[in-house]
């Protein structure tokens, strides 16, 4: 828990959780048993990984027998909004129970005709304090039908300035610098990297982005297998090198013992190496003025799957 | 300026003399006569692939230029030896050349305490107060033996390039320019020619408290190994650099580094690895090592590429083992491979209508 100080003083405890080992065939033992876990961690924020939702959906039997990923999902797209009820619902009363932030890791949310895979975080009230959708869709994602975010959110944590960082937008580094530029002190990121050779791409993800912007990032990453396709990346709390043991840049991580990572998140040791390297005072923003021009030329022939009119994000 | 005495002045006229360009030939006449160049025709790649060297060079201080023109002769050739097309020098590729000036060790002390801005302020102070402290700065020293050394550099890089048939990044030289001195990387081809020239636009504050000039913008290359870039260590902090050459056509993006402090896994990664993840190219990596004017340099030079580009998944094609001696990392890399990985890429996207939402106002805030 946090110890009440604010400004440069405070220190928070944070865990980011796999799912692995957890019961999901009911939500009610999910529930159980998640409550049981965050007990036991005794923190003030705990992150969820990408595709909980989904996962929670097909391991409940609600999608159909399918031994297929994408058709299994897109069965999932179809029904999400009456699942999300329950889903929303059941990490709601998690955050309230448990009198913490919960980041429910990601679901898929449907508007005005388009769907979006979007993060949750529940304030310790058990309201939504922040949505955020996906801004960078992958190439299996795109061929799902599904849109892109054009909005990024900071909201209040007790006085953090925090953002959420949904799925493949963490090796998309325009999304972290644009928090970090408003000011983020932790983005909590959802993750869920296949097992095998997409893990080996990890370090890229928050833990560049950590390093780039020097917030604290709390990394979910899913471990387990939805329709036969397995999920395999590591959770982390993770900071500057500089403040880290043996400068790995990892405060924890998950091992095979604990399908979770955990640590105190202590704000001096951020302040001080913000103050002795500011690494966004470095920026060098005549040289990047190039970039609008060269972004917009960059637009891919599948890269607008939605009219820009149809945005109703932040409503 | 403190370097303009009459002493200085004659001692400038002896270092010209020490680095003519004819001395210099005259010793690389001999050099690459001793068994001639191995690979005097290194086919350009039609196939898209090539080979590329990183090299990692251990400093070391030079009264007399022309050893130093031997060890730059002896790696360029131990690269072209191992079929490179491209041969990659480090950052501060030049240092090696204050070793022609009297005292340079002493001068070392003025550089390394010149990383503090408060003692830079303090010297400011006694300069003004009439202190007998020694009032010359990094940029002074090389506006003063600049000059010089631009002249032999040119001669050497460009020679050896033309010699041995191959690219030469000849690193990044600390050289002056108009009333700036600048962190410039240098390019040379096949031909001997001078291709293009890279200035570093992120400085480090050490090098700002030098009194450096940055580089505004990012030049790419077409040549006969690809589009190529290179920009200079500290550059590739930043993932601005490689998006801004990515988008610009970039297929290897060269990076010169001379990391002054102890040699750490997870330091070292914050930079080129990445970046080749994030912006889908080739990464060559070179790595200045040892010790002089103060500074102990570590790193481990290298070849990278884009997970899915390599046999094991790493994302890292060859690597020098050591990060305090010298080594040479070779590896093949195809460009091909590079424009059909980015065509099908697996999960690069781009989103402009959340750029333009965003940039640049956050970048001014």
């Amino acid at each position: 828990m946090t110890d009440g100080a604010k400004g440069d003083w405070y220190t928070m405890r944070v865990a980011a959780i796999s799912l692995a080992g957890l019961p999901v065939n009911q939500l009610s033992d999910y529930a159980a048993a998640l409550t049981g876990l965050l007990d036991r961690l005794q923190v003030r924020l705990a992150v969820l990984p990408a595709h909980t939702s989904f996962f929670l959906c097909a391991a409940g039997g609600h999608v159909g027998e399918t031994a297929d990923f994408v058709e299994s999902y897109r069965r999932f797209m179809q029904q999400s909004s009456e699942w999300n009820k329950r889903f929303l619902a059941t990490h709601s009363d998690l955050a309230r129970s448990s009198g913490i932030y919960l980041v429910a890791g990601t679901t898929v949310e449907q508007a005005d005709g388009l769907f979006y895979h979007t993060a949750y975080c529940f304030g310790p009230d058990g309201e939504i304090c922040c949505r955020q959708r996906q801004t960078h869709l992958t190439r299996e994602e795109r061929s799902l039908g599904l849109s892109r975010g054009v909005e990024l959110h900071l909201f209040d944590m007790d006085g953090t300035k925090a953002g959420l960082i949904v799925g493949v937008d963490a090796l998309h580094p325009e999304v972290a610098r644009i928090f970090a530029l408003q000011g983020a002190d932790l983005i909590a990121h959802t993750g869920a990297l296949l097992a095998g050779a997409s893990v080996r791409l990890q370090p890229a993800g928050m833990w560049a982005q950590v390093q780039q912007n020097q917030f604290w990032a709390v990394e979910s990453q899913l471990r387990g297998s939805i329709c036969s396709r397995a999920f395999g990346g590591d959770c982390a709390v993770i900071g500057p090198c500089e403040v880290t043991p043996g400068s790995t840049g990892y405060l924890d991580r998950q091992d095979a013992e604990r399908p979770f990572a955990a640590a105190e998140l202590v704000e001096a040791d951020r302040s001080r190496i913000r103050s002795e390297y500011p690494l966004l005072r470095l920026l060098h923003l005549d040289a990047y003025r190039v970039l609008p021009q060269l972004y917009m030329q960059d637009a891919r022939p599948d890269s607008c799957n939605r009219p820009l009119a149809c945005d109703m994000e932040g409503d | 300026m403190a370097l303009d005495g009459w002493k200085e002045r004659l001692f400038r006229r002896y270092l010209y003399w020490l680095c003519r360009p004819a001395r210099l030939r005259r010793r690389l006449t001999a050099l690459i006569g001793e068994g001639g160049p191995v690979h005097t025709s290194v086919p350009l790649p039609d196939g898209g692939r090539l080979r590329v060297a990183a090299l990692q060079v251990k400093v070391k201080l030079s009264k007399d230029p022309l050893d130093y023109a031997a060890e730059v002769h002896r790696m360029v050739r131990e690269a072209a030896s191992a079929g490179a097309q491209l041969a990659v020098f480090p950052e501060y590729n030049n240092i090696q050349l204050l070793g022609m000036l009297p005292g340079v060790e002493e001068m070392s002390r003025a550089i390394s305490d010149g990383g503090s801005s408060e003692e830079r302020r303090e010297e400011r102070g006694n300069r003004r107060e009439g202190s007998s402290r020694p009032a010359v700065t990094v940029a002074d020293v090389i506006r003063y033996v600049g000059p010089v050394m631009s002249q032999f550099l040119s001669v050497l890089y460009s020679t050896l390039a033309a010699a041995y048939r191959v690219h030469v990044m000849a690193g990044s030289f600390l050289l002056p320019d108009g009333e700036g001195v600048v962190n410039r990387a240098y390019l040379y081809g096949p031909d001997g020619r001078l291709i293009g020239t890279q200035d570093k636009v992120h400085l480090m504050p050490v090098e700002m408290d030098w009194g450096l000039s940055a580089g505004t913008e990012f030049h790419l290359f077409e040549t006969g190994v690809g589009r190529v870039a290179a920009p200079v260590c500290m550059d590739a902090t930043f993932y601005e650099t490689f998006r801004i050459l990515e988008l610009m056509g970039a297929e290897v993006v060269m990076i010169p580094i001379a990391n002054p402090e102890p040699y750490n896994y997870w330091l070292a990664l914050r930079g080129i690895w990445p970046r080749v993840q994030e912006c889908p190219v080739y990464g060559i990596k070179s790595a200045l090592v040892g010790s002089a004017l103060g500074f102990a340099f570590t790193g481990r030079a290298g070849v990278f590429a884009p997970v899915e580009l390599t046999p094991d998944g790493s994302g890292v094609l060859a690597e020098v083992a050591s990060a305090e001696e010298e080594g040479v990392a070779v590896a093949e890399i195809d460009l091909h491979a590079l424009r059909e990985f980015r065509l099908n890429h697996p999960w690069r996207d781009s989103n402009p209508e959340l750029y333009v939402r965003y940039f640049p106002s956050v970048y001014q805030a």
